[in-house]
Protein backbone atom coordinates (compact mmCIF):
# COMPACT_ATOMS: atom_id res chain seq x y z
CA UNK A 1 0.00 0.00 0.00
CA UNK A 2 2.78 2.06 0.81
CA UNK A 3 4.61 1.70 -2.20
CA UNK A 4 1.71 2.43 -4.90
CA UNK A 5 0.75 5.98 -2.66
CA UNK A 6 4.86 7.18 -3.40
CA UNK A 7 4.28 5.76 -6.73
CA UNK A 8 1.09 8.04 -7.41
CA UNK A 9 2.38 11.01 -5.45
CA UNK A 10 5.61 10.72 -8.02
CA UNK A 11 4.57 11.63 -10.92
CA UNK A 12 1.18 13.61 -10.23
CA UNK A 13 3.60 17.19 -9.97
CA UNK A 14 3.55 16.83 -14.31
CA UNK A 15 -0.66 16.89 -14.43
CA UNK A 16 -1.07 20.37 -14.67
CA UNK A 17 -4.96 19.34 -15.34
CA UNK A 18 -7.98 18.85 -12.58
CA UNK A 19 -11.26 17.61 -13.92
CA UNK A 20 -13.97 18.15 -12.27
CA UNK A 21 -18.12 15.74 -11.83
CA UNK A 22 -20.75 16.20 -10.67
CA UNK A 23 -20.96 13.18 -9.06
CA UNK A 24 -18.25 10.15 -8.44
CA UNK A 25 -19.52 7.31 -10.44
CA UNK A 26 -18.03 9.53 -13.59
CA UNK A 27 -14.70 10.46 -11.64
CA UNK A 28 -14.02 7.01 -11.32
CA UNK A 29 -14.97 5.84 -14.28
CA UNK A 30 -13.11 8.62 -16.05
CA UNK A 31 -9.59 7.17 -14.29
CA UNK A 32 -10.62 4.38 -15.25
CA UNK A 33 -11.21 4.80 -19.22
CA UNK A 34 -8.00 7.14 -19.14
CA UNK A 35 -5.48 4.76 -17.68
CA UNK A 36 -7.43 1.62 -19.72
CA UNK A 37 -6.41 4.20 -23.05
CA UNK A 38 -2.70 4.75 -21.76
CA UNK A 39 -3.35 8.15 -19.81
CA UNK A 40 -1.89 9.52 -16.68
CA UNK A 41 -5.11 10.22 -14.67
CA UNK A 42 -4.64 10.26 -10.66
CA UNK A 43 -8.00 10.17 -8.35
CA UNK A 44 -7.52 13.26 -5.64
CA UNK A 45 -10.10 15.01 -3.39
CA UNK A 46 -11.90 17.72 -5.25
CA UNK A 47 -10.41 20.99 -4.82
CA UNK A 48 -13.09 22.87 -2.97
CA UNK A 49 -12.12 26.28 -4.17
CA UNK A 50 -13.11 24.67 -7.90
CA UNK A 51 -15.73 23.06 -7.09
CA UNK A 52 -18.60 22.43 -4.53
CA UNK A 53 -19.47 18.91 -6.27
CA UNK A 54 -18.91 15.06 -5.55
CA UNK A 55 -16.24 14.41 -3.33
CA UNK A 56 -13.42 13.18 -5.85
CA UNK A 57 -11.65 15.30 -9.03
CA UNK A 58 -9.06 13.71 -11.21
CA UNK A 59 -5.73 14.95 -11.93
CA UNK A 60 -4.38 14.50 -15.39
CA UNK A 61 -2.18 15.66 -18.21
CA UNK A 62 -3.64 19.39 -19.68
CA UNK A 63 -1.78 18.83 -22.93
CA UNK A 64 -4.01 15.98 -23.66
CA UNK A 65 -7.09 17.54 -22.93
CA UNK A 66 -8.76 17.12 -26.37
CA UNK A 67 -7.90 13.64 -26.79
CA UNK A 68 -9.56 13.65 -23.17
CA UNK A 69 -12.86 15.18 -24.06
CA UNK A 70 -12.74 12.92 -26.64
CA UNK A 71 -12.71 10.04 -24.77
CA UNK A 72 -15.00 10.81 -22.59
CA UNK A 73 -17.72 11.18 -25.46
CA UNK A 74 -16.95 7.89 -26.27
CA UNK A 75 -17.44 6.36 -22.84
CA UNK A 76 -20.25 8.31 -21.65
CA UNK A 77 -18.46 10.06 -18.99
CA UNK A 78 -20.42 13.12 -18.02
CA UNK A 79 -17.92 16.09 -16.27
CA UNK A 80 -18.57 19.08 -14.59
CA UNK A 81 -15.45 21.23 -16.17
CA UNK A 82 -11.54 20.75 -17.01
CA UNK A 83 -9.18 23.52 -14.94
CA UNK A 84 -6.05 24.40 -15.86
CA UNK A 85 -4.90 23.97 -11.94
CA UNK A 86 -0.88 23.30 -11.00
CA UNK A 87 -0.08 21.61 -7.55
CA UNK A 88 0.57 24.50 -5.20
CA UNK B 1 -30.29 -36.32 4.63
CA UNK B 2 -29.19 -34.52 1.46
CA UNK B 3 -30.84 -31.97 0.25
CA UNK B 4 -31.42 -31.05 -3.50
CA UNK B 5 -32.07 -27.10 -4.04
CA UNK B 6 -35.25 -26.82 -6.44
CA UNK B 7 -36.08 -23.49 -5.47
CA UNK B 8 -33.81 -21.23 -7.64
CA UNK B 9 -36.42 -19.01 -9.25
CA UNK B 10 -36.66 -17.95 -5.63
CA UNK B 11 -33.16 -17.29 -4.90
CA UNK B 12 -29.96 -19.26 -6.52
CA UNK B 13 -28.14 -21.05 -4.36
CA UNK B 14 -25.40 -22.26 -4.11
CA UNK B 15 -22.72 -19.32 -5.00
CA UNK B 16 -19.86 -19.50 -6.65
CA UNK B 17 -16.90 -19.04 -3.91
CA UNK B 18 -16.06 -15.57 -5.86
CA UNK B 19 -19.28 -14.36 -5.00
CA UNK B 20 -18.66 -15.20 -1.19
CA UNK B 21 -14.59 -13.92 -1.29
CA UNK B 22 -15.35 -10.55 -2.73
CA UNK B 23 -17.86 -10.02 0.36
CA UNK B 24 -15.07 -10.97 2.68
CA UNK B 25 -12.81 -8.53 0.90
CA UNK B 26 -15.10 -5.80 1.13
CA UNK B 27 -15.81 -6.07 4.86
CA UNK B 28 -12.31 -6.89 5.21
CA UNK B 29 -10.11 -4.60 3.55
CA UNK B 30 -12.33 -1.77 2.00
CA UNK B 31 -15.16 -0.97 4.40
CA UNK B 32 -15.83 3.19 2.69
CA UNK B 33 -18.97 4.63 1.54
CA UNK B 34 -18.81 5.14 -2.70
CA UNK B 35 -19.08 9.16 -3.19
CA UNK B 36 -19.09 10.07 0.18
CA UNK B 37 -15.51 11.29 0.40
CA UNK B 38 -12.37 11.35 -1.44
CA UNK B 39 -10.18 9.08 0.92
CA UNK B 40 -9.19 5.91 -0.71
CA UNK B 41 -11.64 3.46 1.21
CA UNK B 42 -14.17 5.16 -0.29
CA UNK B 43 -12.50 5.21 -3.50
CA UNK B 44 -12.06 1.82 -3.10
CA UNK B 45 -15.87 1.33 -2.76
CA UNK B 46 -17.05 3.42 -5.49
CA UNK B 47 -14.81 1.20 -7.72
CA UNK B 48 -16.48 -1.75 -6.43
CA UNK B 49 -19.65 -0.40 -7.48
CA UNK B 50 -18.80 1.07 -10.88
CA UNK B 51 -16.61 -2.76 -11.38
CA UNK B 52 -20.18 -3.84 -10.82
CA UNK B 53 -21.83 -1.25 -13.10
CA UNK B 54 -19.67 -2.88 -15.76
CA UNK B 55 -20.26 -5.56 -16.08
CA UNK B 56 -24.17 -5.64 -15.75
CA UNK B 57 -23.87 -2.95 -18.43
CA UNK B 58 -21.61 -5.38 -20.60
CA UNK B 59 -24.11 -8.26 -20.69
CA UNK B 60 -26.96 -6.44 -21.43
CA UNK B 61 -25.22 -4.24 -23.76
CA UNK B 62 -25.69 -0.81 -22.44
CA UNK B 63 -23.38 1.63 -23.60
CA UNK B 64 -23.45 4.42 -20.94
CA UNK B 65 -22.89 1.82 -17.68
CA UNK B 66 -24.90 5.37 -15.45
CA UNK B 67 -27.49 3.82 -16.92
CA UNK B 68 -28.19 1.11 -14.34
CA UNK B 69 -29.58 2.10 -10.72
CA UNK B 70 -29.21 -0.30 -7.98
CA UNK B 71 -32.27 -1.21 -5.25
CA UNK B 72 -32.66 -3.75 -3.14
CA UNK B 73 -34.12 -6.34 -5.52
CA UNK B 74 -36.42 -6.56 -8.77
CA UNK B 75 -39.56 -5.61 -7.15
CA UNK B 76 -37.93 -1.85 -6.09
CA UNK B 77 -37.07 -1.55 -9.65
CA UNK B 78 -40.53 -2.53 -10.82
CA UNK B 79 -42.38 -0.06 -8.58
CA UNK B 80 -39.70 2.49 -8.75
CA UNK B 81 -40.83 2.68 -12.46
CA UNK B 82 -44.55 2.33 -12.32
CA UNK B 83 -44.84 5.02 -9.45
CA UNK B 84 -41.98 7.10 -11.54
CA UNK B 85 -43.76 6.71 -15.04
CA UNK B 86 -47.44 6.55 -14.52
CA UNK B 87 -49.65 9.29 -13.48
CA UNK B 88 -53.48 9.57 -13.09
CA UNK B 89 -55.07 9.21 -16.47
CA UNK B 90 -52.55 7.32 -18.09
CA UNK B 91 -53.00 4.07 -19.80
CA UNK B 92 -51.01 1.24 -19.25
CA UNK B 93 -51.26 -2.46 -20.64
CA UNK B 94 -49.59 -5.68 -18.84
CA UNK B 95 -49.84 -9.01 -19.05
CA UNK B 96 -51.91 -12.38 -16.75
CA UNK B 97 -48.31 -13.59 -16.29
CA UNK B 98 -46.80 -11.17 -13.92
CA UNK B 99 -45.80 -11.27 -10.47
CA UNK B 100 -47.46 -9.84 -7.81
CA UNK B 101 -44.27 -7.51 -7.84
CA UNK B 102 -46.23 -5.66 -10.76
CA UNK B 103 -49.75 -6.77 -10.24
CA UNK B 104 -50.20 -5.06 -6.96
CA UNK B 105 -48.20 -1.55 -7.64
CA UNK B 106 -50.75 -1.43 -10.61
CA UNK B 107 -53.82 -2.06 -8.62
CA UNK B 108 -52.56 0.82 -6.12
CA UNK B 109 -52.33 2.92 -9.73
CA UNK B 110 -55.65 1.87 -10.47
CA UNK B 111 -57.36 3.51 -7.37
CA UNK B 112 -54.83 6.37 -8.54
CA UNK B 113 -56.71 7.07 -11.48
CA UNK B 114 -53.98 5.39 -13.67
CA UNK B 115 -55.89 2.65 -16.05
CA UNK B 116 -54.97 -0.14 -16.88
CA UNK B 117 -55.35 -3.51 -19.13
CA UNK B 118 -54.35 -6.86 -18.91
CA UNK B 119 -53.49 -9.49 -22.24
CA UNK B 120 -54.09 -12.68 -21.23
CA UNK B 121 -51.79 -15.43 -21.60
CA UNK B 122 -52.76 -18.60 -23.36
CA UNK B 123 -52.04 -21.86 -21.70
CA UNK B 124 -48.19 -22.57 -21.90
CA UNK B 125 -48.25 -18.80 -20.35
CA UNK B 126 -47.09 -17.82 -23.59
CA UNK B 127 -48.34 -13.68 -24.15
CA UNK B 128 -48.89 -12.93 -27.81
CA UNK B 129 -47.72 -9.54 -29.19
CA UNK B 130 -51.23 -9.55 -30.36
CA UNK B 131 -52.95 -9.49 -27.30
CA UNK B 132 -50.93 -6.35 -26.47
CA UNK B 133 -51.28 -4.85 -29.32
CA UNK B 134 -55.32 -5.54 -29.40
CA UNK B 135 -55.39 -3.37 -25.52
CA UNK B 136 -53.25 -0.42 -26.62
CA UNK B 137 -55.36 2.57 -26.74
CA UNK B 138 -54.44 6.11 -27.81
CA UNK B 139 -53.13 7.02 -23.73
CA UNK B 140 -51.60 4.27 -23.47
CA UNK B 141 -48.17 5.28 -21.85
CA UNK B 142 -46.52 2.24 -20.88
CA UNK B 143 -46.28 -2.10 -21.44
CA UNK B 144 -45.37 -4.06 -18.58
CA UNK B 145 -44.01 -7.61 -19.58
CA UNK B 146 -42.20 -10.20 -18.07
CA UNK B 147 -39.57 -11.73 -19.41
CA UNK B 148 -40.16 -15.24 -18.64
CA UNK B 149 -42.72 -16.34 -16.13
CA UNK B 150 -41.70 -17.64 -12.47
CA UNK B 151 -44.15 -20.38 -12.27
CA UNK B 152 -43.96 -22.04 -15.55
CA UNK B 153 -40.41 -20.82 -16.98
CA UNK B 154 -42.22 -19.70 -20.38
CA UNK B 155 -40.16 -17.09 -22.30
CA UNK B 156 -41.94 -14.33 -23.97
CA UNK B 157 -40.83 -13.06 -26.93
CA UNK B 158 -39.70 -9.37 -25.52
CA UNK B 159 -38.08 -8.12 -28.79
CA UNK B 160 -41.67 -8.90 -30.74
CA UNK B 161 -43.17 -6.56 -28.13
CA UNK B 162 -40.38 -3.98 -27.86
CA UNK B 163 -40.60 -3.39 -31.53
CA UNK B 164 -44.68 -2.70 -31.33
CA UNK B 165 -43.54 -0.32 -28.58
CA UNK B 166 -41.35 1.54 -30.46
CA UNK B 167 -43.22 1.66 -33.38
CA UNK B 168 -46.35 3.46 -31.52
CA UNK B 169 -43.98 5.08 -29.22
CA UNK B 170 -44.66 3.23 -26.02
CA UNK B 171 -42.28 3.35 -22.86
CA UNK B 172 -41.53 -0.73 -22.42
CA UNK B 173 -41.00 -1.93 -19.19
CA UNK B 174 -39.67 -5.42 -18.94
CA UNK B 175 -39.34 -7.48 -15.55
CA UNK B 176 -36.36 -9.79 -16.19
CA UNK B 177 -36.32 -11.28 -12.19
CA UNK B 178 -36.07 -14.69 -13.42
CA UNK B 179 -33.56 -14.22 -16.97
CA UNK B 180 -30.87 -12.20 -16.08
CA UNK B 181 -28.12 -14.23 -15.80
CA UNK B 182 -29.77 -17.22 -17.49
CA UNK B 183 -31.59 -15.99 -20.83
CA UNK B 184 -29.33 -13.55 -23.04
CA UNK B 185 -31.28 -9.62 -22.81
CA UNK B 186 -29.88 -6.98 -25.27
CA UNK B 187 -31.59 -3.98 -24.34
CA UNK B 188 -31.36 -1.96 -27.63
CA UNK B 189 -32.29 -5.10 -29.87
CA UNK B 190 -35.37 -5.70 -27.73
CA UNK B 191 -36.03 -2.11 -27.48
CA UNK B 192 -36.10 -2.11 -23.80
CA UNK B 193 -36.66 1.18 -22.56
CA UNK B 194 -36.60 -0.17 -18.29
CA UNK B 195 -35.12 -3.26 -17.56
CA UNK B 196 -35.59 -4.46 -13.92
CA UNK B 197 -33.30 -7.20 -12.55
CA UNK B 198 -32.84 -9.17 -9.63
CA UNK B 199 -29.02 -9.92 -8.45
CA UNK B 200 -29.93 -12.90 -5.97
CA UNK B 201 -31.47 -15.34 -8.75
CA UNK B 202 -29.69 -15.98 -11.87
CA UNK B 203 -26.79 -13.64 -12.00
CA UNK B 204 -25.85 -15.35 -8.66
CA UNK B 205 -25.37 -12.23 -6.48
CA UNK B 206 -26.17 -12.26 -2.54
CA UNK B 207 -30.12 -11.08 -1.81
CA UNK B 208 -30.75 -7.39 -0.95
CA UNK B 209 -29.21 -6.65 -4.45
CA UNK B 210 -31.24 -5.62 -7.81
CA UNK B 211 -31.29 -3.10 -10.48
CA UNK B 212 -32.68 -0.96 -13.38
CA UNK B 213 -31.46 -0.02 -16.49
CA UNK B 214 -33.12 3.35 -17.28
CA UNK B 215 -33.09 4.93 -21.06
CA UNK B 216 -35.52 7.67 -20.48
CA UNK B 217 -34.53 9.50 -16.98
CA UNK B 218 -37.25 12.36 -18.26
CA UNK B 219 -39.93 10.01 -18.07
CA UNK B 220 -38.99 8.75 -14.47
CA UNK B 221 -39.35 10.71 -11.25
CA UNK B 222 -37.03 8.93 -8.57
CA UNK B 223 -39.47 7.27 -6.07
CA UNK B 224 -36.91 7.79 -3.17
CA UNK B 225 -34.85 11.32 -2.78
CA UNK B 226 -31.73 11.99 0.02
CA UNK B 227 -28.08 12.25 0.42
CA UNK B 228 -26.38 11.00 -2.64
CA UNK B 229 -22.89 12.47 -1.96
CA UNK B 230 -23.02 14.65 -4.73
CA UNK B 231 -24.05 18.57 -5.03
CA UNK B 232 -24.01 18.61 -0.87
CA UNK B 233 -24.61 22.71 -1.54
CA UNK B 234 -28.19 21.97 -2.86
CA UNK B 235 -30.82 20.50 -1.10
CA UNK B 236 -32.44 19.41 -4.69
CA UNK B 237 -32.31 15.73 -5.53
CA UNK B 238 -29.81 15.51 -8.42
CA UNK B 239 -30.74 15.22 -12.10
CA UNK B 240 -28.71 13.19 -13.52
CA UNK B 241 -27.83 9.25 -13.63
CA UNK B 242 -27.15 7.69 -11.51
CA UNK B 243 -27.48 9.45 -8.58
CA UNK B 244 -30.95 10.70 -9.20
CA UNK B 245 -32.24 6.95 -8.40
CA UNK B 246 -29.31 6.19 -5.49
CA UNK B 247 -30.30 7.94 -2.62
CA UNK B 248 -28.71 6.87 0.32
CA UNK B 249 -25.92 4.87 0.80
CA UNK B 250 -26.00 1.63 -1.04
CA UNK B 251 -25.46 -2.33 -0.36
CA UNK B 252 -21.86 -1.91 -1.04
CA UNK B 253 -20.96 -5.00 -0.11
CA UNK B 254 -23.89 -7.02 -1.81
CA UNK B 255 -22.60 -5.36 -5.17
CA UNK B 256 -19.24 -6.89 -4.43
CA UNK B 257 -20.84 -10.14 -4.55
CA UNK B 258 -22.97 -9.50 -6.92
CA UNK B 259 -19.88 -8.21 -9.48
CA UNK B 260 -18.87 -11.83 -8.96
CA UNK B 261 -22.08 -13.75 -9.51
CA UNK B 262 -21.93 -11.58 -13.15
CA UNK B 263 -18.40 -12.20 -13.75
CA UNK B 264 -18.95 -15.88 -13.16
CA UNK B 265 -21.97 -15.72 -15.73
CA UNK B 266 -19.93 -13.84 -18.68
CA UNK B 267 -16.55 -16.29 -17.96
CA UNK B 268 -19.11 -19.22 -18.75
CA UNK B 269 -21.56 -17.08 -20.85
CA UNK B 270 -25.00 -16.79 -20.69
CA UNK B 271 -25.52 -19.02 -23.95
CA UNK B 272 -23.99 -21.99 -22.30
CA UNK B 273 -25.65 -21.48 -18.98
CA UNK B 274 -29.07 -21.23 -20.64
CA UNK B 275 -28.38 -24.61 -22.69
CA UNK B 276 -27.21 -26.43 -19.36
CA UNK B 277 -30.91 -25.52 -18.01
CA UNK B 278 -32.40 -26.46 -21.37
CA UNK B 279 -30.85 -29.65 -20.96
CA UNK B 280 -31.83 -30.54 -17.58
CA UNK B 281 -35.31 -29.90 -18.49
CA UNK B 282 -35.86 -32.37 -21.23
CA UNK B 283 -33.75 -34.67 -19.19
CA UNK B 284 -36.58 -33.68 -16.73
CA UNK B 285 -39.36 -33.91 -19.17
CA UNK B 286 -38.53 -37.59 -20.24
CA UNK B 287 -38.82 -38.74 -16.88
CA UNK B 288 -42.06 -37.48 -16.41
CA UNK B 289 -44.05 -36.37 -19.83
CA UNK B 290 -46.65 -39.32 -20.74
CA UNK B 291 -47.64 -40.37 -17.56
CA UNK B 292 -50.82 -39.60 -16.56
CA UNK B 293 -50.22 -39.49 -13.19
CA UNK B 294 -48.70 -36.02 -14.02
CA UNK B 295 -49.76 -32.47 -14.86
CA UNK B 296 -47.25 -30.20 -16.22
CA UNK B 297 -47.50 -27.02 -17.56
CA UNK B 298 -45.37 -24.62 -19.52
CA UNK B 299 -44.66 -25.09 -23.08
CA UNK B 300 -42.61 -28.01 -21.93
CA UNK B 301 -39.29 -28.21 -23.91
CA UNK B 302 -38.13 -25.89 -26.73
CA UNK B 303 -35.97 -23.12 -25.79
CA UNK B 304 -38.94 -20.92 -24.79
CA UNK B 305 -38.59 -22.28 -21.00
CA UNK B 306 -36.26 -21.25 -18.13
CA UNK B 307 -35.34 -23.99 -15.76
CA UNK B 308 -38.17 -24.12 -14.23
CA UNK B 309 -41.11 -27.24 -14.34
CA UNK B 310 -44.59 -26.77 -12.63
CA UNK B 311 -46.23 -29.97 -11.56
CA UNK B 312 -48.78 -31.26 -9.98
CA UNK B 313 -49.44 -34.97 -9.00
CA UNK B 314 -53.34 -36.32 -9.80
CA UNK B 315 -55.41 -36.32 -6.79
CA UNK B 316 -52.36 -35.15 -4.15
CA UNK B 317 -52.43 -31.29 -3.20
CA UNK B 318 -49.70 -29.55 -3.95
CA UNK B 319 -48.92 -28.43 -0.42
CA UNK B 320 -48.94 -31.72 0.41
CA UNK B 321 -46.54 -33.35 -2.66
CA UNK B 322 -43.88 -30.17 -1.93
CA UNK B 323 -44.48 -31.20 2.00
CA UNK B 324 -43.77 -35.32 1.21
CA UNK B 325 -40.51 -34.07 -1.29
CA UNK B 326 -39.33 -31.74 1.26
CA UNK B 327 -39.35 -34.11 4.54
CA UNK B 328 -39.10 -37.76 2.92
CA UNK B 329 -36.59 -37.12 -0.40
CA UNK B 330 -34.81 -34.05 0.92
CA UNK B 331 -36.02 -32.05 -1.79
CA UNK B 332 -36.90 -28.41 -2.02
CA UNK B 333 -39.51 -26.85 -3.88
CA UNK B 334 -41.42 -24.26 -4.20
CA UNK B 335 -45.37 -25.19 -3.99
CA UNK B 336 -48.62 -23.08 -4.28
CA UNK B 337 -49.38 -19.73 -6.05
CA UNK B 338 -45.87 -18.42 -5.98
CA UNK B 339 -47.25 -14.61 -5.52
CA UNK B 340 -48.72 -15.55 -8.90
CA UNK B 341 -52.34 -15.49 -8.98
CA UNK B 342 -53.54 -14.68 -12.40
CA UNK B 343 -50.36 -16.42 -13.74
CA UNK B 344 -52.05 -19.83 -12.47
CA UNK B 345 -55.44 -18.06 -13.62
CA UNK B 346 -54.07 -18.14 -17.07
CA UNK B 347 -52.57 -22.29 -16.98
CA UNK B 348 -55.53 -23.40 -14.83
CA UNK B 349 -53.56 -23.74 -11.66
CA UNK B 350 -56.00 -21.03 -9.68
CA UNK B 351 -56.48 -21.45 -6.53
CA UNK B 352 -54.62 -25.21 -5.88
CA UNK B 353 -51.12 -24.17 -7.62
CA UNK B 354 -48.67 -25.80 -8.55
CA UNK B 355 -44.82 -27.51 -6.91
CA UNK B 356 -42.38 -25.46 -8.83
CA UNK B 357 -39.20 -27.18 -9.03
CA UNK B 358 -36.33 -24.86 -10.55
CA UNK B 359 -32.85 -25.36 -11.02
CA UNK B 360 -29.78 -23.21 -12.10
CA UNK B 361 -26.08 -24.16 -13.16
CA UNK B 362 -25.19 -25.82 -10.36
CA UNK B 363 -27.96 -28.43 -10.65
CA UNK B 364 -26.73 -32.10 -11.49
CA UNK B 365 -28.28 -34.33 -14.30
CA UNK B 366 -28.17 -36.98 -11.33
CA UNK B 367 -29.94 -34.08 -8.76
CA UNK B 368 -33.07 -34.15 -11.83
CA UNK B 369 -33.71 -38.17 -11.88
CA UNK B 370 -33.63 -37.65 -8.06
CA UNK B 371 -36.27 -35.42 -8.55
CA UNK B 372 -38.28 -37.37 -11.39
CA UNK B 373 -38.18 -40.61 -9.76
CA UNK B 374 -39.41 -39.14 -6.28
CA UNK B 375 -42.61 -38.06 -7.66
CA UNK B 376 -43.12 -40.95 -9.16
CA UNK B 377 -42.64 -42.62 -5.95
CA UNK B 378 -44.97 -39.94 -4.43
CA UNK B 379 -47.90 -40.44 -7.52
CA UNK B 380 -47.42 -44.52 -6.95
CA UNK B 381 -47.79 -44.72 -3.34
CA UNK B 382 -51.21 -42.58 -3.61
Amino acid sequence: MKRRKRKETGGIGSLEGVITFFGSHHALRAESVLKKKGFKAVLIPGPREISPNCGVALRFDYTAKEDVINIFNEYFVHYEDIHHYPEK
Amino acid sequence: MKLYYFDNAATSWPKPDSVIRAMEHFFHRIGGNPGRSGHIKAIEAGKVVLNTRELLASMFNIKDPSRIVFTKNATEALNTTLYGVLREGDHAVTTSMEHNSVMRPFNHLKEMGVDLSVARADQTGTVHVDAIKDRIKENTKLVAVIHASNVTGTINDIEKIGRLCKQRNILFLVDAAQTAGVVPIDVDRMNIDFLAFSGHKGLLGPQGTGGLFIRHEKALDPMTRGGTGSLSDKEEQPVFLPDRYESGTLNVIGLAGLGEGVKFILNHGVESIMKHDSRLLDIFLNEVQGDSRFALYGPCGGPGQTGVLSVNIRDISSSKAGDILNRKYGILTRIGLHCAPRAHGSIGTFPDGTVRFSWGYFTKEKDIIKASRALKEIAGTN
